[in-house]
């Protein structure tokens, strides 16, 4: 872990050899799929890596990691919980018109959805998907994206308001 | 198990040495300068209690630095809460939080001339306004620089952090009012003292939750 905050990339394929198949049994244990669990472990490392600092020196490393995987995982909970109600909201808004439908119509809806969708501008396609449907926060997008925080929050906006318009 | 390689090209392109943070409690200490100026700023903002001649220093001064120390032994814990793996447990943390509002709420009858010390009946509730304005104004200072700390560390349960380190400035402002206020009736104790304290908890809180989602 020494050599890991010192910056060396060695250091960190041996914490990965170390590490990995541990985290990934456990992340297995705690949302039973192993593909997800693959998923949460690369976000897990990420994550080690953004807050590498706040590891004390001499202290154990597996707590620090394990304390980590489990805030992954139940942030990718929360975040499917939210793509639920979003693409329960968004079928409620185009189902609002005629509120009897039937299961072949809600298709159509989420159909409608993803036509909708594929007339966003990529980028804002790519901020609104990543806030609204995977639950990331507008300071990870622009972490991720490598953009500001106001331009991630625009482009979500202006994504979403672009995909309403094509849903009317 | 090795890594993917898009993973190790991630983590490659970051990869600049990290000089990790402090321990908690040596963190903590960069909060004892704003612990004094507070417990120091109440009374020579105000004036000092009118009964210290009677209590004698040792007893106003003692109680006040003692609880003023339990303050930051609190913010500590918020900041050890505040990195990954090192959290309280359930049982720990509902001892860190009853025995810090136990403190403000038993220390003034012990550090007064008797249990039941009350303000006039007519001027209470002023006397409660101004007694639980200047402990939740006097525990701003503390708080920004607490949530400042905490969330340059990784806090996974902002909430439990934010509490932990609003209740230790809450207990560090109350300290200060105890040189002022010289009053122990429960009833004003618990309202004006208390009742800023838990309103410093929530402040604290709120502050975490804002900082981590930004």
């Amino acid at each position: 872990m020494r050599g890991y905050l010192a910056g060396r990339m060695e250091a960190f394929d041996g914490l990965y050899a170390a590490l990995a198949s541990r985290l990934r049994a456990y992340l297995i244990a705690l949302c039973r799929d192993a593909a997800l669990a693959d998923d949460l472990l690369q976000e897990t490392f990420m994550q080690m890596h953004r807050s590498r600092r706040t590891y004390e020196p001499g202290r154990p490393v597996a707590p620090w990691v394990f304390a980590i995987a489990r805030h992954v995982y139940l942030m990718n909970r929360r975040g499917s919980a939210r793509r639920v109600r979003f693409l329960e909201r968004v079928a409620a808004a185009v189902r609002a018109e005629d509120a009897a439908q039937d299961a072949a119509r809600l298709l159509a809806d989420v159909d409608a959805v993803r036509r909708a969708l594929r007339e966003v501008p990529a980028d804002q396609r790519r901020a609104l998907v990543m806030h609204h449907v995977e639950g990331w926060s507008f300071a990870e997008i622009a972490d991720r994206l490598g953009i500001r925080l106001n331009a991630a929050k625009t482009r979500a906006f202006r994504g979403m308001k672009k995909m309403r318009e094509q849903l009317k | 198990m090795s890594a993917p390689p898009e993973l190790r090209e991630l983590i490659a392109r970051d990869l600049a040495p990290a000089r990790p943070l402090p321990p908690p409690s040596t963190r903590a200490l960069a909060l004892v300068p704003i612990a004094a100026a507070i417990v120091a700023a109440v009374p020579l903002l105000h004036e000092l209690r009118p009964d210290l001649p009677a209590i004698g220093a040792l007893r106003a001064f003692g109680f006040s630095i003692a609880q003023a120390i339990a303050g930051m032994f609190v913010v500590a814990a918020a900041l050890r809460e505040s990195v990954p793996g090192r959290q309280w447990t359930a049982g720990q943390l509902s001892a860190l939080l009853a025995g810090g509002l136990a403190l403000p709420a038993i220390l003034p009858g012990f550090a007064a001339s008797a249990f039941d010390v009350a303000p006039r009946a007519q001027g209470a509730a002023v006397i409660a306004v101004a007694c639980f304005r200047t402990s939740a104004l006097a525990a701003l200072p503390a708080l920004a620089a607490a949530s400042v700390l905490s969330a340059r560390a990784f806090p996974l349960r902002p909430a439990v952090a934010g509490a932990l380190y609003g209740l230790g400035c809450g207990l560090i402002a109350d300290a200060g009012l105890r040189l002022w206020c010289e009053f122990s009736a429960p009833s004003h104790v618990l309202i004006a003292h208390v009742g800023a304290v838990i309103l410093s908890m929530a402040v604290g809180v709120a502050a975490a939750l804002v900082s981590r989602r930004r």
